[in-house]
Order: C-alpha cells, then sequence, then structure tokens
C-alpha cells in the first residue's frame, strides 16, 4: 500500500509541475537540435541531388549509406565528438534543472511558479551536479568492474561449452541492473533531501540517500524496480514506434516530429513521476521518523 | 626376404582396393593420388601417429624422376615457418604449443628407404626454415604411366592454437595431418609450360590444391569420443579387449583433403536431402539450432544443384564447433566442413546460415572443380562467395540475407559489394595475384568481396539464367579436374555467344581484363541535366525530331541534354533512364567508353530525372549516390533520419543523466 500510495502520489505531483516537465523538454530540445541540425545539413549535401533516397523509404540501407564514404566517415565522426559534448552538456543541463523539478515537487501542493523553478534550480546546481557525477562515477567503475569480472570468467570457462559464459553474463546483468537502480534510488533521495534543505550540502545529501535506501529498501526498490520497468518498457515502445512508421510526405514527417517530442515529453513526465514518487517516499518516511522519535520522547 | 615380398603384393593389390567403388557406381575422377591410412589419436600427448600407404599415378607423358609432397603441419613447428612469419605471430613459447609432423619412416613400394632422398624444399620464398614441402628422389624415375608407392609412419603433433587445425583441451580438429601428394601438372595443364610438380608451402592467407583421391581411414580414439570426418563410416569396431577405444573406419571418394574432428561433446543430428545423408555435429548447447543448419545446408544443396550441377556424394558432414574449438569454424573439407556460431544467436541473425551455405559450396568450388587456391584464390572464394550470396538472398529474402531485423536489413551481396568498395585497398592489386602475394589485408578483399562483386556485375550484364547456364558448362567441362581462370573465361566466352551472339562483342575478354585482371574502380555519374527553351529549327523538323504536340506549341519547346560522365577506369555499358516532366521516360544504353556522353533531347518536356543503371546491375559501381540526379530531391528521408537522430538523441542523454 505504501508503495502503491508513493505511486499515485508522485504521478499527481509530475501531473502539477507539467510546466517544469516542459522546460525541461524543451531544453533538451535545443541542445540536441545544436548537434543534429548540422548533420541534417551534412546529410543533405551528402546526398546532393541524387534519388538514391529512394532507397531509404523502407528503412535504414547500409549500402547507401556505405557509399556516403568520407562524409560518412566525417558524419560518424561528428556524430560521436557531438554525442560526447551533449552528454556533458547534457549531465550540467539535466543538473540544473533537476535541481527545479525536485524543488516544484516537495511538499503539499503549491502552484508552480516557472521564477521558483530557475531559483531552485540555479540554488542546487552545484550540490545536483556533485550528486550526478559521483553517482555517474560509481556506476562506471561497477559497471567496468562488473563486466571485467565477467569477461575473466567467461575467459576462464572458455573450455567449457558455452553455459557458463552465458550464465555469468546473464548473473553479472542482473548484478549490473540491480546496482544501476540502487544508485538511482540514493541519488533520487539525496536529491529530495537536498531541496528540502536551505543550505547545499551534497555529501550529507549522499549520506541521507544511502541511508535512506537501505533503510527502507523492502518499499524503495521495488517501488523504484516498478518505475524504471515502466520507463524501459516506454523507451521499447518509443523504438518499436520511431522503427516502424515511415511516413513520405512533409506532413507525415512533422507529424513524425510531433509524436516524437510528444513522447519524449511523456518520458520526462515519467522520470518525474519517479521523482515525485521518491519525494513522496521520503516526505512519508520522515512523518514516521518524526511521529517515533516524537513518541520516544 | 618374404616380408618384401609380401609387402610388395599387398601394395600392388593396394590400388585396387582403392580404385573400388564402394560410394558411388562409377569413380567421379581421374583418381591419381589414393591414401590407406591407420592413425591413432592420443588426447594426452595431443598427438595422432600414423602408417600410411598412398600411391600417385603418372598420368602425364613425363618421366619424373622425383615426387613432392606437403607437410603441412610442419607450418606450426616454430615462429620462422612461412605460415607464421607472414602471419606474424608466434605458436606460443610451450611445447604443447607446437604443432608438427615428423616421419618415421618413407619406404617405396619396394620396400626401400627413402628418408635419405628426402629433401625439405621452399618453392614459394626460399625460406630454409619452412619445412611444409618435401621432395623425393625417386630410386626408380616414374615413366608415364607409372604408379609409385609409399608407405609412412609419421607422427602429427597438433598445435594448441586452432588455426583450420589443432587441439583445445578435449577437442581435435584434425586437418592437414598427413604427408600429401602435391599436384603434377604436365606442360599446358592450367599455366604449365613445362611438365612439374605443383606443391606450394603452407601460406597464413591460402588455401590448398590437390588431386581428388580416395581415402581408407581407420581413426583409433577413446571410447567416449564423437567422430564426425569426411568419409563415410564403414566399420566401428572395439579396438581393445577393455573396450576403451574404438576404432572407426571411414571411406571418401574423388574427395581433395580428408580432415576430421573428435570431442566427446558432440551432440549428433542426421537428416536427409533427396541422395545425401547429412550428419550435424554440434555441441548441447545449440541444439535449438539443428533446424537453421540443416535448413541451411538443404537450401545450399537444392540451389547449387538446380543451377550448377549435382552433389554427386551420398554422405555430408558438418560440424559447428564449440567455443573452445571456434578456431578450426569456417572451413571446409568437401564432404566435411565447419561452420560457425555461437549458444545464443538470434533468429534475425544470419551467421549461422551464411557460414554453412558458404562452407559447404565449397564442395563445388575447390572440391568439385579443383581450383588452385594458392595460386587463383578468387576462383575458388570468389565464386563461391557469389553463390553464397546469390543462395543467401534467395531463400533469406533479397534485402535481408545478411541480417533479418525490423529495424535493420542487410542483404549478402551488400556486404560482399561495401566490402569491396569501401577497401583503401580496392586497387593495391589485381584480381589474379597468388594468394599470399596480395598486401596486408587485401587477400580477403580481392579474393572474396571483389570477385563476387565482379561475378554479380557479370550477371547484370549477360543475365541471370545466362550465368547459371555458364557454371552449368562449367561444372560439366570441369568437375573432378583443375580448371584455371583462363579456363572459365573460356566457357564464358562460349556460353555467352552462343546465347546472345556478339551483342557483348565477339567475346568477354574485355570485361574480365578489366576486372579480373585490372586494378581500376568502377563508377559512373549524372553530371548534369540541362534544359534550355529553344526554337524549333528547320533541321529538326526535317528529321523529325520534333514530337507533333511541339509543333503547335513552338514556345515550350526544350533542348534537354543529360551528361553522363564516367569517373572510373572500368568501363562496362551501362543503361540510361532519363524522365521528362510529362512521365514521359526513355531507356538509354551507353558502352561506356568515353569519359563522357551526352543524351541530348528536343522535346515540349524537361528533364527531371535522370539514373545511371536504374536496376543496380553494376554492382562493381563503387558509388551509387551520384549515379542518379534529379531537379527536385526528396528530403523527406533526409527530415525523417534527422526526427529519429533527434528522438534518439534525446532519450539517449535523458537516459544517461537519470
Amino acid at each position: 500500500m505504501k508503495i502503491i500510495r508513493a505511486l499515485k502520489s508522485g504521478a499527481l505531483r509530475a501531473l502539477k509541475v507539467w510546466k517544469g516537465v516542459l522546460i525541461v523538454w524543451f531544453c533538451y530540445l535545443l541542445l540536441v537540435s545544436l548537434v543534429a541540425i548540422p548533420m541534417k545539413g551534412a546529410l543533405k549535401a551528402g546526398f546532393g541531388q541524387s534519388m538514391i533516397t529512394e532507397m531509404l523509404r523502407d528503412g535504414i540501407n547500409v549500402e547507401v549509406f556505405s557509399d556516403l564514404g568520407a562524409i560518412l566517415t566525417n558524419l560518424i565522426a561528428y556524430f560521436s565528438s557531438g554525442l560526447f559534448l551533449l552528454l556533458l552538456f547534457g549531465i550540467l543541463m539535466n543538473a540544473f534543472l533537476t535541481g527545479g523539478l525536485f524543488d516544484s515537487l516537495k511538499g503539499i501542493s503549491v502552484k508552480f511558479s516557472s521564477a521558483e523553478f530557475f531559483r531552485a534550480s540555479a540554488r542546487n546546481f552545484w550540490s545536483f551536479l556533485v550528486i550526478t557525477l559521483l553517482i555517474n562515477i560509481i556506476i562506471l567503475f561497477l559497471t567496468v568492474f562488473i563486466i571485467g569480472i565477467t569477461a575473466a570468467i567467461t575467459m576462464q570457462s572458455y573450455n567449457d561449452s558455452g553455459t557458463t559464459s552465458f550464465l555469468a553474463v546473464i548473473v553479472a546483468a542482473i548484478i549490473l541492473l540491480s546496482v544501476i537502480i540502487i544508485l538511482i534510488l540514493v541519488a533520487d533521495y539525496a536529491r529530495a533531501w537536498q531541496v528540502a534543505k536551505e543550505k547545499p550540502a551534497c555529501f550529507k545529501a549522499l549520506g541521507f540517500g544511502s541511508n535512506r535506501t537501505f533503510r527502507t529498501f523492502l518499499s524503495s526498490f521495488p517501488m523504484m524496480l516498478m518505475l524504471i520497468s515502466v520507463q524501459v518498457l516506454f523507451a521499447w515502445l518509443v523504438l518499436k514506434i520511431l522503427g516502424s512508421w515511415k511516413p513520405l510526405t512533409t506532413g507525415g514527417v512533422f507529424l513524425l516530429f510531433l509524436m516524437s517530442q510528444f513522447l519524449f515529453f511523456i518520458r520526462i513526465l515519467l522520470k518525474t513521476w519517479r521523482y515525485g514518487s521518491v519525494t513522496s517516499l521520503k516526505e512519508k518516511n520522515d512523518l514516521l521518523t518524526d511521529a517515533q522519535g516524537s513518541s520516544n520522547i | 626376404m618374404k616380408k618384401p615380398v609380401i609387402f610388395s603384393i599387398l601394395i600392388l593389390l593396394f590400388p585396387f582396393v582403392l580404385k573400388s567403388q564402394i560410394i558411388n557406381k562409377e569413380p567421379l575422377s581421374e583418381r591419381i593420388t589414393g591414401y590407406e591410412i591407420d592413425a591413432r589419436l592420443d588426447p594426452v600427448e595431443k598427438t595422432i601417429t600414423g602408417i600410411m600407404e598412398a600411391f600417385w599415378v603418372n598420368k602425364s607423358s613425363d618421366i619424373i624422376p622425383d615426387i613432392q609432397m606437403h607437410l603441412y603441419m610442419n607450418a606450426f613447428r616454430s615462429s620462422k615457418t612461412t605460415f607464421y612469419r607472414e602471419l606474424r605471430g608466434f605458436p606460443g613459447y610451450k611445447d604443447s604449443g607446437f604443432g608438427w609432423i615428423d616421419i618415421k619412416s618413407f619406404t617405396g613400394g619396394a620396400g626401400t628407404d627413402l628418408i635419405p632422398l628426402i629433401q625439405y624444399i621452399s618453392p614459394d620464398d626460399g625460406n630454409p626454415e619452412d619445412r611444409t614441402v618435401i621432395k623425393v628422389s625417386l630410386p626408380k624415375v616414374a615413366r608415364p604411366g607409372d604408379t609409385v608407392f609409399i608407405k609412412v609412419i609419421f607422427e602429427t603433433k597438433l598445435p594448441s592454437r586452432i588455426i583450420r587445425t589443432g587441439y583445445n583441451d578435449d577437442f581435435f580438429f584434425v586437418a592437414q595431418w598427413f604427408p600429401k601428394f602435391g599436384v603434377y601438372e604436365p606442360a599446358g595443364m592450367r599455366y604449365a609450360i613445362k611438365g612439374g610438380w605443383n606443391c606450394h608451402q603452407f601460406h597464413a592467407e591460402s588455401e590448398f590444391y590437390s588431386d581428388h583421391s580416395v581415402y581408407d581411414v581407420k581413426i583409433t580414439v577413446p571410447k567416449e569420443y564423437v567422430v564426425g570426418s569426411g568419409g563415410m563410416l564403414i566399420d566401428e569396431l572395439d579396438s581393445d579387449p577393455e573396450g576403451k577405444n574404438k576404432t572407426l573406419t571411414y571411406r571418401a571418394e574423388d574427395i581433395v583433403d580428408f580432415a576430421w574432428t573428435a570431442w566427446p561433446g558432440y551432440a549428433v543430428f542426421t537428416d536427409q536431402w533427396k541422395h545425401v545423408n547429412i550428419t550435424l555435429l554440434l555441441p548441447e548447447e545449440r541444439i535449438e539450432q539443428v533446424d537453421r543448419q540443416f535448413t541451411a545446408v538443404k537450401n545450399a544443396l537444392e540451389y547449387l544443384t538446380k543451377n550448377v550441377g549435382p552433389f554427386p556424394w551420398p554422405h555430408l558432414t558438418f560440424v559447428d564447433p564449440p567455443a573452445k574449438g571456434s578456431g578450426s569454424g569456417g572451413m571446409e573439407y568437401t564432404t566435411l566442413f565447419t561452420s560457425e556460431s555461437a549458444d545464443k544467436i538470434p533468429d534475425w541473425r544470419h551467421l549461422p546460415e551464411m557460414v554453412t551455405v558458404h562452407e559447404f559450396g565449397h564442395a563445388y568450388f575447390m572440391g568439385i572443380l579443383a581450383s588452385n587456391e594458392f595460386e587463383e584464390p578468387w576462383m575458388d572464394e570468389g565464386m563461391n562467395s557469389f553463390w553464397e550470396a546469390r543462395i543467401m538472398d534467395h531463400y533469406y529474402g533479397e534485402n535481408s540475407g545478411r541480417i533479418d531485423h525490423p529495424m535493420l536489413k542487410i542483404s549478402d551481396k551488400s556486404t560482399d559489394r561495401m566490402n569491396y568498395v569501401r577497401s583503401e585497398k580496392r586497387q593495391l592489386v589485381s584480381n589474379n595475384e597468388y594468394s599470399w602475394n596480395y598486401p596486408d589485408g587485401a587477400y580477403g578483399i580481392m579474393s572474396y568481396y571483389k570477385a563476387s562483386t565482379w561475378l554479380y556485375t557479370l550477371m547484370g550484364i549477360i543475365g541471370e539464367e545466362t550465368t547459371n547456364e555458364i557454371f552449368r558448362e562449367y561444372y560439366k567441362k570441369w568437375a573432378f579436374k583443375h580448371p584455371c581462370g583462363k579456363d572459365f573465361i573460356n566457357v564464358v566466352n562460349e556460353v555467352v555467344t552462343k546465347i546472345h551472339g556478339d551483342k557483348f562483342g565477339p567475346d568477354m575478354n574485355w570485361f574480365f581484363e578489366q576486372t579480373l585482371y585490372g586494378t581500376g574502380i568502377c563508377d559512373y555519374k549524372v553530371a548534369e541535366i540541362m534544359n534550355r527553351k529553344s526554337e524549333i529549327s528547320q533541321d529538326n523538323i526535317r528529321t523529325g525530331n520534333v514530337p507533333d504536340s511541339s509543333l503547335s506549341n513552338p514556345d515550350s519547346l526544350f533542348t534537354a541534354v543529360a551528361r553522363i560522365e564516367r569517373i572510373g577506369e572500368v568501363a562496362l555499358p551501362v543503361d540510361v533512364l532519363i524522365h521528362f516532366s510529362n512521365g514521359d521516360e526513355v531507356l538509354e544504353t551507353w558502352d561506356g567508353k568515353n569519359r563522357f556522353k551526352d543524351f541530348n533531347y528536343h522535346r515540349s518536356r524537361k528533364i527531371l530525372w535522370v539514373k545511371i543503371d536504374p536496376e543496380f546491375r553494376i554492382r562493381m559501381d563503387v558509388n551509387y549516390i551520384n549515379n542518379s540526379m534529379t531537379l527536385d530531391p526528396d528530403r523527406i528521408i533526409v527530415r525523417r533520419l534527422t526526427n529519429n537522430i533527434i528522438t534518439l538523441m534525446q532519450f539517449f542523454i535523458s537516459f544517461f543523466t537519470f
């Protein structure tokens, strides 16, 4: 029941801050367009006046892309470096915007204010950035570690029939996913705690996040697992839609653009639902702790 | 005295035993060579000890003073062998890593010890450290029609690093393991000006060349081992009273090599395609792939039988080696071949099917049509890749022979073309080099991909049915012989002329000179579309080069020009499709000989677009993008693509920024 209540409350809070979600969506679109629009130009130049694009109507045709030759090599280089830069700027932007989002989600409903959203974003930026970076580094380190161990097991079991390697990969994937979910939970609790405090204290926040994650593990983990599963399912759905929808008219492409952006908006809303649910669960547990504290007195 | 006499009698009877028919009603080949081998695997020492009796018949009119034989396994003897020098690797530091073959005894027909007459030679590179070829001077020259008998006792140690052959733990793939005759080529055969042995060393990037032979092979292994070989199982007996070992007797007829594998972990499955009993050996973990594997090999059997010629043997064994034996995967020994897979391969990825089809195809291209893979690798790998692509795309989808995922489809023929056209080495050398002479990395690109791509181009020019007819004729003429490149070209010329007359000229040599023997690339381009308003000249009216409708509306008459350019050196005939603004289309043909060609029209409509090779028949063209031009480019696809990139990027960042 606790989980359901938190999820329900999280959903309501997320819907309440839809304007904040809209701001986040717009910032993402702006950021990505900085890389994607020049790419579009390069692709247009690469295909020139050719009619070869007819062969792309049904989807990706590697032979056509391969014929782009040097242009494709440059595009890949541009795409890779662009993606890396986007990731860096994305982390900065996300650290900024989630400050506002978490702040808007806390407590009992006050009307969403853009000014307050940006004020909170600025106020929480550094501590959110440190939290994000630290959690990212831990995830990266653990990923490398787990993959390393898996690779070692796989190489050791080279002489086996292959079952050991397969099992090792499956177990490693489950462990890695669980660890990532736990770390995201820590980060969410830490951020929810941070916005509730006046002063930035990222390490204290992370301490709180870890503490709360493990103290309320039986409720927090299943809730997070559900939320992440919904997000993964949604991402899969988006991939399916994008993969199968191949409009051949200008209007169709515009409709696809609108739909894609709507889906991405929903994706941020789902993320905000996660933030809201964790915030709600935290607040409920805070009340419980406070009540327990008063009864002890 | 008695022993040599009995031995001599046995030796004299030996070819009759080998030449007797067990598998096929009639011999398929001349059977210049034959082998009877009694082999025992020692799974602890990783050795095979063998007693081999073999013969070679001098079918030429030459008097031959010696024989030459391959001792391929010596390629793994040290890092100084030609094989390892070319590989720029080494077999490891431990003795267990090395591979070698030691001749314990080598006697002639009369029991003469021939060991003193053995000389190691290195005909390809003179490397004194390479001991993969021996020359044995005969005590008595071999006159035309003579049969040379030998009896060899040998020990073969398998290398631990499996490169086609070797062991890993309890897995054994035993190939290139016994002393094997080279091919004696009399003057006039292939490119031979005078008679001589064609017996190349073992190279890193080369395969083999042998006569079709009969093999009677006994293999003794521990009882728990499952054995697969290129032969037909004749007998299986316990080889000792304790029942610890078993001896399997195999017979193979008219194949160019005999290899076998032994591993206790194999699961064995059998199936049938018409007259062919098919056996599949694979690890237990891949049982779910059994149907995929059988379907693939049956597809290949069906397609090649229909379009090239019959598969003459009633038996076929193929192996999907386990991960620890993966180095033996993707190799062919005619009636035995190895596929390649992994424990979990999704259905949309046709890797096991592709390797199975490819390796089976070698039963034709080098198995039946036993070209010299050392000297003309394209005749084997190139032709086979061409047929592999045709089979894969035929049975698994025109655009999905390699990958058939809802979001990504890749045809097999595309893979070959992309590998060729995108390679920086595509012009380094011609397609007609000895396999070990190709510069680094060019062997695969040239002998597999370029050859496959120009064979597709040839088919594009002369048509699919003519191409099939060429291969049927090639099979008819050269099955169980040793064709060379010029023999294939002669067949092409003969069939094309028979079917098309002089449509493509007196012969097709112009095609091969550019593609097989040349280093140029093929690239056509639509250089320009010009539409100029023009007045009707009296000349045009007089010559009738004016549509009737334009006479009534002279203001709308256009001089429309489509300019086509040949950028590459290779000049092939191409179709050019020209589309006018009123929907009219004109299909022109250009011989491609000049650098430029203008197609001029005086019409009441403009040219809207031009496509060179609209059916994509000239697959050698290295750039399809410049093959067409339109005045109204379709930007929708680029917009759609950009939209998808934007969305994927958004999700990507959002995922990593939790």
